[in-house]
């Protein structure tokens, strides 16, 4: 039983970066953006958690960091794809290959190349009272750490957001039909640029989930496609937060599975399947999730003034 | 609401390659002025470390030409490059993404290694041909199965591309753990491929292979078949406009097809010009980066052959007189990866000048038309 | 005379955009309580004059006042906050949300708050009683017909208090029935207080609704009359610039001429799984030109998908000449020798980053006259675009100029002549005119009729029933995927096509008597 509940623990811990990523990227597609550069601001949001703990030795000082650095960057992603309406895949591609570059760059630059990589202490595990003793279940649900509480409640938030405000309703408009936007008066956009902003914050706190809330290092290759994953549970949720939420723990039990398989003594399937095994299911997800709501303008550009 | 299922999941206008009708000097050398911008930002990155970028590139560019191994050496790097930049490039004139170049390329890497490794008993010509064409169908399978999937079921490419290539790289992996594994048993790489599987030198006493040639040949082949051939015309056709396309009696979905399938073809070719023609074997995480920047490349080669070759021959020069600065002073290696990404991101930038530039430009021929009409 | 003190005046609005000038110099008044009408062509500059007062584009010259108080309208929410409201001709509708979500889009101040749907839902249906504009309000747009979408582009503008309509082109999608209950509304709302800005390029209705009619052309405004004084022939004059010309039409019908193309019990399912065409059966001998008339989205357009093989049949057949065409593969219908002229040219029609050349090779991809080995012919094909320029007189600087840098006309005459070229048995023309200036109309008709000189079995679509009248030889009118009736062009009468086209048959038609 030890095993299912590790097992359980596990999954629902590997899900909270895939749900903050893929939040983020459903609230910027609804608009008709792609964040492209997920990926690389997962990077740089570890490597801004990693710097901001390390130098304060306070770990919320790294998580703020790492907002701010995944707001950055998604400012940059932004100004190319929505201001100046360059195209979003190429532009994310080249945020993608930068980060690359600059994560290692700049963690060189304030620490040089140690003999030993360096570590930080990372979150520890809240237990709510009562509740976590519930056998199977309780300390996985009511034993993580506070990244995956809020994980969850922003999930929640997004969801009555998304489908309940006025302000839901103009970002889901935004991605249906920007003209429709544009002529009721307000900023196409201005919305699709607050959406990327917030989005890739949320991209820099999952990053910086992986250096100092999981690992306690920093390594260039600490996210190793796991901002891609996020990326296609947008996808495969429907643009839908419950969605999400599903998805997220469907892969986070697919990471947990490795994991848990990878310290024990079960040498059945080889590691590398259990590693491939997420990317894998990615796929048939893809092709069999034919019904897709689509947001009908997603990767399009708004051009207002047509000759 | 659910929505029916759309005829394209993602379509994003192409807009790499608009070719300027006047022959304006500025709008043409704009690519050449966004490089030289991105090095200058480089070169600021290069300030905050408290070294001096002109210091830097001056010793870059001696380096790089220094002597005919460094020349060779530039070339040599750029082999790769011009083949996984084309196989990007290439899809993009379909108006697909092929993010997946990076797997095709490892796929067609480990079966180069794999019947080098094993056929070390035939004659060189034959091993390196069986090499070629298994690197090169490999490819291509590996990525069809993206065209595949998208044509029929409308799948995502760029997320089925995106997956494939992290398969591809535990495929690699598990191989190299096991079947691939060096007779030593020590690391994660093969043995060294025996020289029967060796691609000859072009240059004496320099790391430039025969390779080269083959990724200059690939490029023109490309280019034939873009530009000339009614296949070519048909992709181009499809890049432009799907619907058209599809009005004209254009079968759409087997251009996906036959587009993924060429497209992986050219990045698994960079696998057997790096295994048969560089390394000379198969280490785990080797040129982890090449697809992304063969992206790169095909961005700032407009997606054209032609200047895809010369994106690739910038990017070597980059790599290899960074390599040699690197060594010799305290600039950490990442500066070579920051380079290129801010150089990208700087061609990016001058499209949106160069659209810019051509509205202005119409807005006032039209205005002193109007000022000779009154 | 009402009250005119003038409630909005444009004072030298000047726009330009990339290769022309939209707007020249305009100067426009509107008073309260009055219908005025923006009468044009196509590309004349109303659209943009409107979007300008709108806010929706920003005029390079001029002045905008309202109630003799100069104002700036940077944006659509200036505009309403002045009373202004727009009815574009491409809603503004997102399909996929409930009607209340359409019509309060951006109009709550609160943005992070619980919306209260049923108070908002009162408003709606207060709206909607106080002007006859009922709806659903918890229905999904995408589903509702065209009439009733407008319906709710209307109350949109009502809820946020617009105290003029602007409505471009509002009637191209309206049956003859919801035109009447449009041009009912309008009335009431005038007599409200309220005025109308009605874009129009149908004359018949102009006359109709208008109380003051603006002329433009070219950008300008050349004739400002009110109603009373205007004459059909005034009004023509001042559009195009000159008197209008009827094409001669051949009048020699083909009587002993063979079938060439025949529809028998056709039934295709459209894309909303209901049926588009419903048993539908007709046939085209040579040299005649079939005309379908009625208004769009009663599935002319999945029929001529159909007949080009763009799109799957589910029972019926389709016979070229004797020969079985059902559900063949396009290329092949094609090759057969069956040119589709399509409604929307820059869709279907052409690839406007490919030059001339290449546009008119567009459906010789798999012609083997063309092709060795796989590669190009470079000549034949300079060769063939050489030739066709010259026959249909497409004008450009050379044939390997980019199509976009054409006009509009030379634009659809590119895609004409190479239709024209492959289709040697049957030319299937949907809205061939649609956005042309005169004088490019008048050449695709001329061609048209050239054409069935030829010998050619020609399928006219169209929602201009001018057009229909003056090509076709037999006429048949379409409605909810059935053909109602056919009739041949003498026998054809304006009011009983009408009401055919709103679904109103004969039968009916007496009853309501």
């Amino acid at each position: 039983m030890n095993v299912i509940t590790g097992l359980l623990v596990a999954t629902i811990r590997m899900s909270t970066p895939l749900m903050l990523g893929a939040l983020g990227e459903v609230f910027v597609e609804r608009t008709g953006v792609m964040n492209i550069a997920i990926e690389g601001i997962f990077l740089m949001g570890a490597w801004g958690g990693f710097v901001g703990a390390y130098l304060t030795g306070k770990l919320w000082a790294g998580f703020l960091f790492a907002i701010l650095v995944g707001i950055f960057c998604g400012a940059i992603y932004g100004y190319f794809t929505i201001k100046l309406k360059q195209h979003q895949i190429v532009t994310g591609v080249a945020i993608n290959i930068l980060t690359v570059g600059l994560g290692l760059f700049l963690y060189q630059l304030l620490f040089g190349i140690p003999l030993l990589p360096l570590t930080v202490e990372p979150l520890k595990d809240i237990s709510i009272p009562f509740l976590s003793d519930i056998p199977i279940i309780g300390s996985a649900l009511f034993s993580q750490n506070i990244l995956t509480y809020l994980a969850v409640v922003l999930v929640a938030v997004g969801y009555w957001v998304l489908f309940k405000t006025p302000l839901g309703l103009i970002i889901r408009s935004t991605g249906e039909n920007p003209e429709a936007v544009d002529v009721a008066g307000i900023n196409v956009e201005r919305i699709r640029f607050i959406t990327v902003l917030g989005s890739s914050a949320l991209d820099g706190l999952a990053g910086a989930f992986y250096s100092i809330g999981f690992l306690g290092l920093y390594t260039n290759e600490i996210i190793g496609g796991r901002g891609w994953i996020a990326f296609a549970i947008c996808f495969l949720g429907n643009w839908d937060p419950l969605g999400i939420l599903i998805g997220s723990l469907i892969f986070g039990f697919a990471e947990g599975l490795s994991v848990v398989l990878l310290t024990s003594n079960f040498k059945l399937i080889p590691n590398e399947f259990l590693i491939a095994f997420p990317y894998i299911l990615t796929i048939v997800a893809t092709i069999a999730r034919r019904q897709f709501n689509v947001p009908a303008f997603l990767g399009k550009p708004y051009i207002k003034e047509r000759g | 609401m659910k929505k029916n299922n759309r005829d394209e999941s993602i379509t994003v206008k192409s807009e790499l390659y608009v070719k300027v009708e006047d022959n304006n000097f500025l709008l043409n050398f704009l690519p050449v002025f966004s490089v030289l911008f991105g090095l200058l930002l480089s070169g600021l990155m290069m300030l905050l470390l408290g070294h001096n970028p002109l210091i830097v590139y001056s010793n870059m560019l001696n380096y790089a030409f220094r002597d005919i191994y460094n020349i060779a050496d530039i070339f040599a790097k750029a082999t790769p490059l011009i083949l996984t930049g084309l196989a990007f490039g290439f899809a993009f004139r379909a108006s697909l993404f092929n993010i997946g170049a990076q797997g095709q390329f490892y796929i067609g890497a480990v079966l180069a290694v794999g019947f080098a490794l094993k056929l070390s008993s035939f004659p060189m010509v034959l091993v390196l041909f069986i090499c070629f064409t298994m690197s090169l169908v490999g490819g291509s399978l590996w990525a069809a199965f993206i065209g595949y999937v998208k044509a029929r079921f409308n799948a995502n490419e760029f997320l089925v591309s995106m997956m494939l290539t992290y398969v591809a790289i535990a495929v690699m992996n598990f191989l190299l753990g096991g079947l691939l594994k060096e007779t030593k048993g020590e690391y994660p790489q093969t043995d060294v491929i025996p020289e029967s599987g060796w691609l000859p030198s072009l240059i004496p006493h320099t790391r430039l292979h025969w390779g080269f040639v083959l990724a200059l040949l690939v490029a023109l082949i490309a280019y034939l078949i873009l530009w000339k051939t009614s296949l070519g015309y048909k992709i181009r056709m499809v890049g432009f406009n799907r619907d058209a396309a599809r009005y004209a009696g254009i079968n759409v979905e087997k251009i996906f097809v036959i587009v993924f399938f060429i497209s992986g073809a050219f990045a698994g070719i960079a696998g057997f010009t790096e295994v048969n023609g560089m390394q000379h074997m198969l280490i785990e995480h080797f040129n982890p980066l090449i697809g992304a920047e063969g992206i790169g490349i095909a961005i700032l080669g407009g997606a054209h052959p032609l200047g895809i070759v010369l994106s690739a021959f910038l990017f070597g020069a980059l790599k290899v007189g960074g390599n040699l600065v690197v060594q010799t002073s305290r600039i950490p290696a990442s500066i070579i990866g920051i380079t290129e990404g801010l150089v990208i991101l700087s061609v990016i930038f001058s499209y949106f000048i160069r659209d810019k530039l051509i509205i202005l430009r119409s807005k006032k021929k039209l205005v002193s038309k109007e000022r000779k009409r009154l | 005379m009402k009250d005119n003190s003038d409630f909005i005046t444009l004072k030298n609005i000047t726009k330009y955009f990339p290769g022309t000038i939209a707007n020249d110099h305009i100067n426009f008044t509107l008073g309260r309580g009055e219908v005025l009408a923006l009468f044009g062509e196509n590309g004349a500059g109303k659209t943009t004059l409107m979007s300008i007062l709108y806010g929706l584009y920003q005029p390079d010259e001029g002045e905008i006042f309202i109630e003799g108080k100069r104002v700036k309208i940077r944006s659509p929410h200036d505009a309403m906050k002045y009373g202004v409201g727009m009815i574009h001709q491409h809603f503004t509708l997102v399909p996929v949300h409930t009607v209340v979500e359409n019509i309060i889009l951006g109009t709550e101040s609160a943005y992070l708050s619980n919306i209260n749907i049923k108070k908002r839902v009162k408003k709606i249906k207060e709206i909607g009683k106080k002007y006859g504009l009922e709806v659903d309000p918890f229905a999904f747009v995408g589903q509702l017909p065209v009439g009733m979408q407008q319906r709710v582009e209307i109350i949109k503008a009502l809820y946020r208090n617009a105290q003029i309509l602007i409505m471009d082109e509002p009637t191209s999608v309206l049956t003859s029935q919801e035109t009447e209950k449009l041009f009912h509304f309008i009335h009431d709302f005038k007599a409200k207080g309220h005025s109308v800005i009605f874009i129009s390029h149908k004359l018949n209705e102009v006359m109709e609704i208008a109380d003051r009619i603006n002329v433009l052309r070219d950008g300008k405004i050349v004739g400002d009359v009110s109603r009373n004084e205007a004459t059909e022939s005034q009004l023509t004059k001042m559009m195009i610039g000159r008197d209008l010309m009827i094409p001669e039409r051949n009048s020699t019908i083909f009587t002993n001429h063979k079938e060439m193309l025949k529809i028998e019990n056709l039934t295709i399912v459209g894309d909303r799984k209901s049926k588009a065409v419903d048993d539908l059966s007709f046939n085209i001998k040579e040299g005649e030109i079939f005309g379908i008339a009625g208004v769009s989205g009663n599935g002319q357009e999945e029929l001529a998908q159909a007949i080009c093989g763009l799109r799957k049949v589910k029972s019926g057949h389709i016979i070229l000449s004797d020969k079985e065409i059902t559900n063949k593969n396009a290329l092949s219908i094609i090759q057969q020798g069956v040119g589709y002229i399509p409604a929307d040219r820059h869709k279907e029609g052409l690839v406007l980053d490919m030059s001339i050349e290449e546009n008119l090779f567009l459906k010789n991809h798999s012609d083997s006259s063309f092709i060795n080995y796989g590669f190009l012919n470079q000549n034949k094909i300079q060769q063939k675009a050489k030739t066709l320029m010259k026959n249909f007189e497409i004008k450009a600087t050379s044939p390997t100029s980019k199509a976009m840098t054409l006009s509009g006309g030379n634009q659809q005459k590119v895609a004409v002549a190479r239709e024209v070229n492959i289709g040697s048995k049957v030319l299937v023309a949907v809205q061939p005119t649609r956005g042309l200036d005169l004088g490019a109309i008048d050449y695709v008709h001329k061609t048209l009729l050239k054409e069935k000189k030829e010998g050619k079995a020609i399928l006219l679509i169209s929602t201009e029933f001018s057009e229909i009248m003056g090509l076709s030889d037999r006429i048949g009118v379409i409605y909810r995927g059935k053909l109602l009736k056919i009739i041949s062009r003498e026998d054809a009468k304006v009011d009983e096509i009408g009401l055919l086209m709103a679904g109103i048959t004969e039968g009916q038609a007496n009853e309501k008597k």
